[in-house]
């Protein structure tokens, strides 16, 4: 019996001794890299970075690629489109009944944010990794062209947000107690991150083949040409976007149908790019806007669908080669897609009967299974035809009416169109200003065009809608369309709610002033 | 009142009659009919008495008038009146008042006498009533203070526990403890079955818990399994059979949800939708997808029992339990085997092993969309249509987008079996007979794996798979405790007792996973192929991790009492935890607690009061309830492209905090108990309060942050503070037994302190809501209360919208009809924004309390078991569109009379409109708040014992369960069930599957 007691009693200590305490209690973090050890290499910092890119349109479809669709729906471009779904959330923001709880302004703007986090962070860790000089560079340029591209979308979104620049503050207890600032500083901020991503950034040659899709230089000039004419920095915006025309880095695509296509990534009037490829290993390594803007009566959800008064404007230019390549029209055949000889628009399901060929995969290039998220066709944020207008649209307003006229003639050239060199004042600005909306057409462009020209001082879209708009007019006393009159589902008064007093911004989300304990005020009027 | 009268009556005439001497003699038998020899006969009030024979026969000399007092270890003292009978036998019934029982404290067990702090027992019998999966839900009622909260009625739904309520926000569960092993926190109860419970004790105050430190925040309730007892065999059978009935909701048909939808338009002036002579269907969807039946079926096999040196109790059980979808069931069989070796004089040795297995499909949880679905729509496609559709693809598309419900149920197919072994080892060394050594070690090792298929099929555009997934999900579990310790118990002089107890605890959980998926099975329909193997698509995922939960603990504890009248406890208990950085790893929790037994003094005479007692009791205990990793920065990655080439993206996948430290949560007990009447009356009522600090909770930060998910914070201080108020009865009268027990709660948790930049805590966003939270928790008010606007009845006419404005005259809600929703402008700053969002509603109860009670009456037995809140409001979210038909939705059958129009002026809800320009359903508002006060008949049991030759005992019985519900709310279930987060899931009515009726009959047989 003592020696049982003697064998037990050993046994029990044994145990006990092999527990080492230290081991047992440090538990580390398994299957993820910890931030503090993370910034250690090259590779490592390359990779954050690239984990930025993936924020300007958002890991799926919601982010950030449908609201920005749903600002297109808030023009006269574009109705909601799908009447199936019954959704206030989408259709109430088109219709300017707008509902600020919509989960897209939420999801946009909580995007954004975690982007210019990311951006931060990089900014802030990739100065202390050893690494080459010349990829650190680079590296921390595209960090400073990405987080200004975020505050971009935001300040013209939302008006002056809440700024962040560093990761460091986040630590602090004092984070939780950020107001808005003004609009003024936030645009301070995009500019000083532009002018040195430009400074830090190659040129689109510079860069190695696998390497396309990344900022360049000629991006960041770009983008800040954008920033300088929606502040109506004129004489900036001309310099900066002829910098990006005469950079040689860039042409116009000779066929404006091969502007948009799975065939022709990364192609010759390409500036800024977010590449979509589709691997059904990967998710969301593919674009979704095929699906989202699809008719439904070709696997598509229908959202967005062009109106008969976008198809008008390109009659009354008799612009058919653009028209062709913008809208498809249902019972019609698609061109470009030669198994499509009369397209299913659904009038009964879409509004207009009508769908987005920019968008639009032909059959026969379709992947199977043809999925959200897998589809192979780039999504184009800058293109050198909207540098070429933006440089017009600058030089009319610095005066020089003949560059302007110059840049708008190279446009229209390559769409066979003549350009009347006579134009002059008013009428060469408005031909500006309709040769943006029928180049660059349901390119999600077209709203904060709208809110920022301005004809006497009343934005553009103020014009358009609201009681009197003129598009409200056109829908509700003049169209026969023989689609958009016949399916009432979405009313044709669409924008008849529009007050100025309001709607030039987006309401904050009130999630947002909630978590900030009301230190971020809503916009008037929300 | 009655039966004391009748008491003092008897004892009076017992007393005073005259005197004449008797022979008595009679058989004392137990409640199964066994003699029970050795039971003392005393005549009251005399030194005469006698001692039962080995056949249970005895005889006593008395008087007349005598009154005999039967008593015996473990059954009921009792008294009789001789009245001049010469024959007296006697059926004695198990004690089971609670002052002889044995209650476990934690590593240790004392009478309940020398208790010091509160803790509830409930008997495994009284658990066993409720057939169940899980015994949690047989909790409901039950015990004081303790609250059970609902998670739905699917099978296999795992109840959560609420113990005092809240002084932690992050998962308010108690810790549990199965004979000496605790589980992973978040445990679910159901792999125990109910019939092996010996009992539950539940541990609410600290000075109870603080042995388990760590781990014991949110009390602790110790599980107890039967073991053997040294007899002969005892082979027991019980069998219950039955069925659950889910009731029917009815919503409005084809015409009057015709009718709503077109309103819904032709009110905001534009056209209508539906031509009432188009439409021919008119689809019940209830009926299409609800069976109004489903089966429950439990059986269960012991046998126990035991020798000088082994003793032994084993089981085999089986349950099973559908839903009342087509889809959906869960069935289990729990083996248990525990033994007893007494190797020596100073050796025991204890062995408990218990395998289990768990099969269950998950109930789809459709509910919702099954309310919301348009009677417009068929279930199927015509036949026509579905050439070239699969199997999957022959459900209609609806016309208001809701998912068909009945095609839903068609493609869910899940599956998981789940394994899992407990075994518990305990070798207990009497080294000196006041010092014992015990070692300790449980395990729980588990292992389950789900296989899942989603075949590809279309709807619609927006309804759709293109290509099929199987997938396949694995997990393990390895949790381990090694206790040793040594306990030493002495009493000096008869009058100290004194019980220390040292020890030193390991306790480990680690847990990993691997699950993969691929696309392309060649043939959907085909479920042979239902494996990753044939599956032949490019697509696939395959992921794993793991982790693992440390604690490290040194415990003391002494408990001292002086003559039985003073009991004095205290307890260390030091703990480490590998959940924090190191520096702030080490807690140290200590308890003291007191109890004076009032009426042992000499001074205490009283003939009503039996016991006294009160009890004082101030403790810590730890908390350390927060995601295991939110130490914490961690960097994930998904996938981008540039040139044409996947590369990898890293990002910032949580952010962590290195200064986390423990939770710790200071709580003060006092409490008064009584028995009165011979036992017979049992009262008690404790007061508490409970306050937190360094509250560990999970922050949302502003979206401005940019920060990914929730951040793991020391936040600030909850308080709880209530009553428990617990009275019970047990009385036997001739052939009628008696038993009743009243547990009555309040409570109120409130927010004492939030660190600045926290001082609102928000919870459930609701983007359809306006994207705003619905729950608020404030510094210095009760916790997670809901939030909005108020409002303030319906604008009936232009005039009324007019006079709604500000000093200068500007309306508040130009946007407003007539028959919109008038909301309070509540900071009066003459506009309507989120500024005057206020507390619209409490989602606590003003109190809250069950009723137990047992009848017997010759061979019949009845119990029942009812529980009830008291003053809550539920969020009844349903009421969002069950009469506004928000996105054409359907209505609720009859909401066309509860909308406003101009002909309904008094109608609740306001008028239907598409457009809802004044965001009626758009804000949050207590229009959707509604009183949530309930009682429910939980359980109703009608047995019957009868005789049958070669049977001890043989019981059949009938038993009903939630039958009644009394209750004004108007969704279909008051009992709201809760999600993971008390604070902000609590009272919010999402329509989850409603708990079911249940209609029993069962069968106990023992050999």
């Amino acid at each position: 019996m003592k020696k049982l007691v003697l064998l037990v009693l050993i046994f029990t200590v044994l145990l006990n001794i092999s527990c080492n305490k230290e081991d047992f209690l440090d538990q580390p973090l398994t299957g993820r890299q910890q931030l503090d050890d993370y910034f250690s290499t090259e590779e490592n910092s390359v990779n954050f970075v690239n984990g930025i890119y993936k924020k300007v349109n958002g890991e799926s479809w919601w982010q950030a690629n449908f609201p920005r669709q749903i600002n297109d729906m808030a023009t006269d471009d574009n109705w909601s489109g799908n009447t199936a779904q019954p959704r206030p959330d989408i259709t109430g923001i088109a219709a300017y009944n707008v509902f600020p709880g919509s989960t897209y302004f939420n999801s946009f703007w909580e995007n954004h944010y975690i982007g210019i986090t990311r951006a931060n962070i990089s900014l802030e860790r990739i100065p202390d990794v050893e690494m080459d000089e010349d990829l650190k560079l680079r590296l921390l340029g595209e960090a400073k062209f990405l987080r200004a591209f975020f505050y971009f979308d935001l300040v013209r979104s939302f008006g002056g947000v809440p700024i962040v620049t560093t990761y460091t503050e986040l630590l602090q207890p004092e984070i939780n107690d950020k107001v808005r600032s003004s609009v003024e500083e936030v645009y301070a901020l995009i500019e000083e991150d532009l002018l040195g991503a430009i400074d830090g950034l190659p040129l689109r040659s510079e860069y190695a083949s696998q390497d396309l899709g990344r900022a360049t230089k000629g991006a960041a000039q770009s983008l800040l040409a954008k920033v300088y004419l929606t502040q109506e920095k004129w004489n900036q915006a001309q310099i900066m976007a002829n910098n990006v025309m005469v950079s040689g880095e860039y042409s116009l695509e000779p066929d404006f149908a091969n502007i948009y296509s799975v065939e022709n990534h990364h192609g010759v009037e390409s500036i800024f790019e977010i590449g979509y490829i589709n691997n059904p290993l990967y998710n969301e390594i593919g674009g979704h806007l095929s699906i989202t803007n699809g008719s439904r009566g070709d696997q598509g959800w229908g959202w967005g669908s062009p109106t008969s008064d976008l198809e008008n404007a390109f009659l009354s230019e008799g612009d058919n080669i653009r028209l062709r390549s913008t809208i498809i029209k249902h019972g019609e055949p698609v061109y470009g897609d030669p198994d499509v000889t009369e397209f299913d628009g659904l009038p009964s399901e879409n509004k207009s009967g009508r769908t987005n060929r920019k968008y639009y995969v032909p059959v026969a290039q379709r992947p199977v299974p043809y999925e959200r998220g897998q589809i192979p066709l780039p999504y184009i944020h800058l293109r050198l035809a909207d540098v070429m207008l933006m440089h017009a649209e600058a030089a009319y307003f610095n005066g020089d009416e003949n560059t302007a006229k110059a840049s708008l003639q190279l446009v229209r050239n390559r769409v066979q169109l003549t350009t009347n060199m006579s134009l002059t004042g008013t009428a060469l600005r408005d031909a500006i200003w309709k040769e943006r909306r029928l180049e660059l057409a349901l390119e999600q462009h077209r709203l904060f065009d709208l809110r920022r020209q301005k004809i006497n001082g009343v934005p553009r879209i103020a014009l358009l809608m609201g009681p009197n708009g003129s598009f409200v007019h056109y829908n509700t006393e003049v169209s026969t369309d023989p689609f958009e009159t016949t399916n009432l589902n979405e009313p044709q008064e669409k924008g008849i709610f529009f007050d100025a007093g309001i709607h030039l911004l987006w309401p904050i989300p009130p999630e947002e002033i909630q978590l900030s304990r009301g230190n971020v005020v809503q916009n008037p009027g929300y | 009142m009655k039966y004391k009268i009748l008491f003092i009556t008897s004892f009076l005439l017992a007393s005073f009659t005259l005197v004449a001497q008797n022979l008595v003699t009679g058989t004392i038998t137990d409640e199964t009919g066994q003699p029970i020899p050795g039971v003392n006969i005393l005549e009251k009030k005399t030194t005469n008495g006698a001692v039962s024979d080995f056949d249970g026969n005895y005889s006593i000399k008395v008087n007349d008038n005598a009154t005999l007092v039967f008593s015996y270890v473990g059954f009921k003292t009792q008294e009789l009146v001789v009245d001049g009978k010469n024959t007296i036998s006697i059926v004695l019934i198990t004690d089971d008042s609670q002052l002889e029982e044995v209650v476990l404290i934690g590593y240790g067990s004392v009478k309940r006498d020398k208790i010091t702090s509160s803790i509830s027992s409930v008997k495994g019998e009284e658990i066993a009533k409720m057939v169940a999966s899980n015994p949690a839900e047989a909790l409901q009622g039950k015990a004081a203070g303790v609250q059970v909260l609902s998670s739905g009625g699917n099978p296999g739904a795992s109840p959560q526990i609420l113990i005092r309520g809240i002084t932690s926000n992050n998962g308010s569960q108690p810790l549990i403890v199965v004979d000496g092993v605790m589980l992973p926190s978040g445990s679910s109860l159901n792999f125990i079955n109910p019939g092996d419970i010996e009992n539950f004790q539940i541990l609410k105050d600290a000075s109870a818990s603080a042995i388990y430190g760590s781990r014991a925040s949110n009390g602790v309730v110790l599980i107890t399994t039967k073991r053997g007892k040294e007899g002969k065999a005892v082979i027991n059978l019980d069998i219950s059979h039955g069925t659950q009935q889910l009731e029917k909701i009815n919503m409005a048909g084809a015409d009057e949800y015709m009718r709503v939808v077109n309103l819904r338009r032709t009110n905001d002036g534009n056209q209508p939708l539906y031509d009432p002579n188009d439409i021919t269907t008119d689809t019940d969807w209830w009926n299409e997808v609800i069976e109004n039946y489903a089966p429950i079926t439990n059986v269960n096999l012991r046998a126990s029992g035991g020798s000088e040196k082994i003793n032994y109790a084993g089981s085999l059980s089986f349950f099973d339990q559908q839903s009342n979808y087509t889809k959906g069931w869960y069935q289990k069989v729990t083996g248990r085997f525990n033994v007893d070796f007494k190797i020596s004089d100073k050796i025991t040795l204890k062995q408990d092993l218990s395998p289990r297995m768990e099969r269950y499909e998950n109930t789809p949880g459709i509910l919702y969309n099954l309310l919301r679905i348009d009677p417009l729509t068929d279930v199927y496609i015509p036949q026509s249509e579905r050439i070239g559709r699969n199997s999957y693809s022959i459900y209609a598309a609806s016309n208001n987008s809701v998912p068909n419900p009945v095609g839903t149920v068609a493609r869910s197919f899940n599956e998981t079996m789940f394994f899992g072994f407990f075994s518990n080892t305990q070798l207990d060394y009497d080294i000196t007979p006041e010092l014992t050594f015990s070692s300790q070690f449980g395990l729980n090792i588990s292992q389950s794996g789900t296989d899942a298929f989603q075949p590809e099929y279309y709807t619609n555009p927006n309804q759709q798979n293109e290509i099929n997934t199987v997938y396949r999900n694995t997990n393990q579990s390895l949790d381990y405790v090694l206790n040793n310790t040594l306990n030493f118990t002495k009493t000096i002089n008869e009058k100290h007792y004194l019980n220390v107890l040292v020890g030193l605890l390991y306790d480990s959980q680690n847990y990993n996973y691997l699950n993969g998926s691929r696309e392309g099975v060649p043939d959907s329909e085909n479920p042979n192929l239902w494996y990753i193997d044939a599956a032949t698509g490019e697509g696939l995922t395959v992921n794993n991790n793991e982790s693992t939960d440390n604690i490290l603990s040194g415990i003391f504890r002494a408990i001292y009492s002086f003559d039985n009248k003073y009991f004095i406890t205290a307890s260390t208990r030091v703990d480490q935890s590998s959940r924090f950085p190191k520096d702030n790893r080490t807690g140290v929790f200590s308890s003291t607690s007191f109890a004076w037994d009032v009426d042992s003094e000499e001074f205490f005479n009283s003939e009503v009061i039996n016991n006294l007692r009160l009890k004082v009791g101030v403790g810590e205990v730890g908390n350390q309830n927060i995601s295991r990793n939110g130490q914490f920065f961690s960097v994930g990655s998904d996938s981008y492209v540039f040139g044409d080439d996947r590369v990898v993206g890293s990002y910032l996948s949580q952010f962590g905090n290195t200064r986390l430290k423990w939770e710790t949560v200071k709580d003060q007990n006092l409490g008064l108990e009584m028995s009165l009447f011979d036992n017979a009356l049992d009262f008690s009522v404790e007061v508490y309060k409970r306050t937190s600090k360094d509250l560990l909770f999970n922050v949302e930060l502003p979206n401005y942050t940019g920060i990914p998910g929730l951040v793991a914070q020391n936040v600030g201080s909850f308080e709880s503070k209530g009553i428990d108020f617990q009275i019970g009865y047990n009385k036997t009268m001739g052939d009628f037994t008696l038993g009743l027990d009243l547990n009555v709660s309040t409570n109120e948790s409130k927010a004492k302190a939030l660190a600045p930049g926290n001082e609102q805590i928000f919870g459930q966003n609701r983007s359809d809501l306006g994207n705003r939270f619905i729950k608020i928790t404030e510094e210095g008010e009760t916790v997670g209360l809901f939030y909005g606007f108020k409002y303030d009845g319906i604008f009936q006419n232009q005039t009324e919208i007019n006079s709604h404005s500000s000093e200068n005259g500007a309306l508040l809600q130009p946007n407003a009809r007539p028959g919109d929703v008038r909301f309070v402008d509540a900071n009066d700053d003459g506009l309507l924004n989120d500024d005057d969002l206020q507390v619209i509603g409490n989602p606590f109860a003003d109190f809250y309390g069950g009723l137990t009670v047992n009848m017997g009456y010759k061979n019949f037995d009845l119990s029942m078991q009812w529980y009830g809140t008291y003053g809550n409001d539920v969020f009844n979210y349903p009421t969002t569109f069950l009469y506004s038909g928000v996105q054409d939705v359907n209505v609720i059958a009859g909401a066309l009379d509860n909308v406003w129009s101009p002909t309904n002026t008094s109608a609740k809800y306001p008028r239907l409109t598409q457009q809802d320009r004044n965001g009626n359903y758009q804000r949050p508002s207590d229009l959707f708040i509604e009183d949530g006060s309930y009682l429910r008949l939980r359980n109703i049991q009608l047995g019957y014992n009868f005789k049958l030759k070669g049977f001890q005992k043989c019981r059949l019985y009938v038993s009903g369960q939630n039958l009644i519900t009394i209750t004004n709310y108007s969704g279909f279930d008051p009992e709201v069930a809760a999600g993971g987060n008390v604070i902000n899931d609590f009272g919010i009515d999402y329509a989850r599957n409603p708990i079911t009726k249940t209609y029993l009959l069962g069968l106990n047989l023992t050999l």
